[in-house]
């Protein structure tokens, strides 16, 4: 892993995306307006004939892209993950999850990485997505994982959902490091731990960060990368539920229906007693506004997790200050 | 088409309204109004050599309608008949509305307006291919007051090179749950509507099997290049029968036992002159 401030791409999903599409001539793109914020202008203009705007018409997008699944395309479609799971879920149970085709939806912009305010958040598309019968739920946390996650896409079988954040891409991972479809990775803080910290996403940096924190204080810290939301790799997360003192998840979504009910279904169906606390949107909408202020007024920054994880395990004293790294311009830090 | 293949498909017509009506009366109630106002349509399509099983593509959109598509089916050979005495019932795969278990279409959806978009897909996937396909989308004048029908209508218009081979074919019977689509919104003029927004629009008398005919064959006749097509047939959900009265509950009919008698025997003796 490499170490924060991160390096950022830019675009790595449209760049992988239209690079397995010139090999893979099943591979169909469609959107709805928004092109060059899905990355997916690198599409169009490379292969024209298999890209179709739909304009802003989601639901009928979803339609589009059942007929073309339907014919044997393997159809990428791409907005904003508002856009595509509030407005149109029942195209999506409908028209896609029930017969089971091969349409990946992905949703940019993902929780409180908008400064668009509420009507651009995406703070329950998680929620939605994974209630659905035969839906995966995907959220990597970087470019090297986006771009392995594009091409594991290619061939899994059923409709995916997958949230991306929109803009620079950290690389928070080697080159080495390999995303499967059906693993949690247990990154750090291997053996018996005072806390283990599930994240997916844009919470995995902060949740390293936080690691780093508690650790300073002499705490043994697990961390758990969990890009697969559904199905959840159950096993992984109990191996180390079981080896700590309380689990903390990190999501940016909201702590209803998200990773964060996703691990407290397992640990509970396990009997595993570890104290489960959730950081996450506290069920609220939120507001306008940077992503710094966002993450730190809506308690998803790092300080939250510390935060957490030192009054649950009930630690004496003052909260530990966050050890930052700040990011220069083109680099990428946690909140 | 020679006249006495008009013949056969009233007759086909004549057998769907009955067959629907016999599924229909195993629990006294279900969707016979959409057979009864979609009949002709469905045996123009099956046995009028409209559509081409296995090649061109069939999405029916308000999936209450497959009531018509069983009746057919059993009638052309692609259904054994004595699977339509299982409609509706526990575990059957005939479902009164259709799903992901209907056999023999591309697509049927039951959440309505959707059916219009997967057909888009479809035409835009058989364009890509270069593939021989028509597709034919049956929708339903109620379902048009969900955007979706519209949405799907604007995209394939702008689509429309890719799209000369896409046909919507609408039964206007002028009936949802609440009443005559027309009490509870106004979609007229709705050849106007299809015509504005980019599609060739035709308006027959959907009972009238030579006129569904002649603007079905057009398609496979060389006229697939330009716009998309939009067939507004008009009906009844009475089907011309006399039988039925006028204030009836045309998209959940209660089948009671006069009324079941008097639909076998009208339906009957229609059968019996047609092959006098």
């Amino acid at each position: 892993m490499r170490e924060a401030p991160y390096e950022t791409v830019l675009k790595p999903y449209g760049e992988a995306l239209t690079a397995l599409a010139r090999t893979r001539r099943e591979i169909v793109c469609v959107g709805a307006d928004l092109t060059r914020q899905t990355e997916t202008d690198l599409f169009r203009d490379a292969i024209p004939e298999r890209f179709f705007n739909a304009g802003m018409a989601e639901a009928n997008m979803i339609g589009i892209a059942a007929g073309l699944a339907r014919a044997g395309h393997v159809v990428f479609v791409n907005t904003f993950g508002v856009f595509c799971t509030r407005r149109c879920f029942d195209q999506i149970a409908m028209a896609l999850a029930y017969p089971r085709l091969n349409v990946r939806l992905v949703g940019f912009m993902p929780g409180l990485s908008s400064p668009g305010g509420p009507s651009h958040q995406a703070i329950e598309d998680v929620a939605l997505m994974r209630a659905l019968p035969n839906m995966m739920v995907l959220e990597p946390a970087d470019a090297i994982e986006i771009r392995q996650a594009v091409t594991a896409l290619a061939d899994h079988a059923g409709p995916v959902y997958m949230r991306l954040k929109r803009g620079e891409s950290p690389l928070i991972f080697d080159e080495s490091h390999r995303l499967q479809l059906d693993r949690a990775q247990h990154l750090t803080g291997h053996g018996s731990s005072d806390v283990c910290l599930v994240a997916a996403g844009m919470m995995l940096p902060a949740a390293l960060a936080a690691a780093r924190t508690l650790e300073r204080e002499g705490l043994a810290v697990a961390v758990i990368n969990s890009p697969v939301i559904k199905p959840l790799d159950g096993d992984t997360i109990l191996a180390a539920a079981r080896g700590t003192r309380v689990i903390i998840t990190a999501e940016n979504h909201s702590i209803i229906g998200g990773l964060g009910s996703a691990v407290a279904e397992v640990l509970a169906a396990a009997g595993v007693g570890a104290p489960l606390r959730r950081v996450g949107i506290a069920d609220v909408f939120a507001e306008s506004g940077s992503r710094e202020y966002l993450f730190s007024r809506y308690g998803l920054d790092t300080l939250a997790i510390v935060r957490t994880a030192w009054e649950a395990l009930a630690r004496a004293g003052p909260v530990p200050r966050v050890i930052s790294a700040p990011a220069a311009p083109g680099s990428y830090a946690p909140v | 088409m020679p006249s006495q293949q008009h013949s056969l498909v009233r007759r086909l017509a004549t057998r769907i309204r009955l067959n629907a009506t016999r599924m229909v009366a195993i629990q006294g109630f279900g969707y016979l109004g959409q057979a009864l106002s979609s009949a002709e349509i469905f045996a123009t399509l099956f046995g009028g050599a409209v559509l081409r099983p296995g090649r061109d593509r069939f999405v029916l959109s308000p999936g209450h309608y497959v009531i018509a598509l069983y009746a057919v089916a059993a009638e052309v050979g692609l259904l054994d008949p004595a699977e339509l005495a299982t409609y509706g019932r526990d575990g059957t795969q005939l479902e009164a509305i259709g799903s992901e278990r209907t056999p023999l279409v591309d697509l049927v959806c039951g959440s309505l307006g959707q059916g219009l978009s997967a057909a888009v897909g479809f035409a835009l996937a058989a364009h890509l291919g270069s593939e021989d396909r028509d597709t034919f989308a049956f929708l339903s004048d109620g379902e048009m007051e969900e955007g979706q029908v519209w949405e799907a209508a604007m995209f394939a218009a702008h689509q429309r090179r890719r799209m000369g081979r896409l046909v919507a074919i609408i039964d206007a019977n002028d009936s949802q749950v609440d009443g005559p689509v027309s009490s509870v919104t106004t979609l007229e003029p709705l050849a106007d509507k299809w015509r504005a927004f980019g599609w060739q629009a035709l308006e027959i008398d959907g009972h009238d099997v030579e006129a569904l005919a002649r603007a079905l064959r057009r398609r496979s006749e060389g006229a697939s290049e330009g716009a998309p097509l939009a067939l507004i047939a008009r009906t009844s959900c009475r089907g011309r029968l006399h039988c039925l009265p006028t204030t009836l509950d045309a998209h959940f009919f209660k089948l009671d036992e006069p009324l079941r008698a008097a639909l076998e025997q009208e339906l009957t003796r229609e059968l019996e002159s047609a092959d006098a």
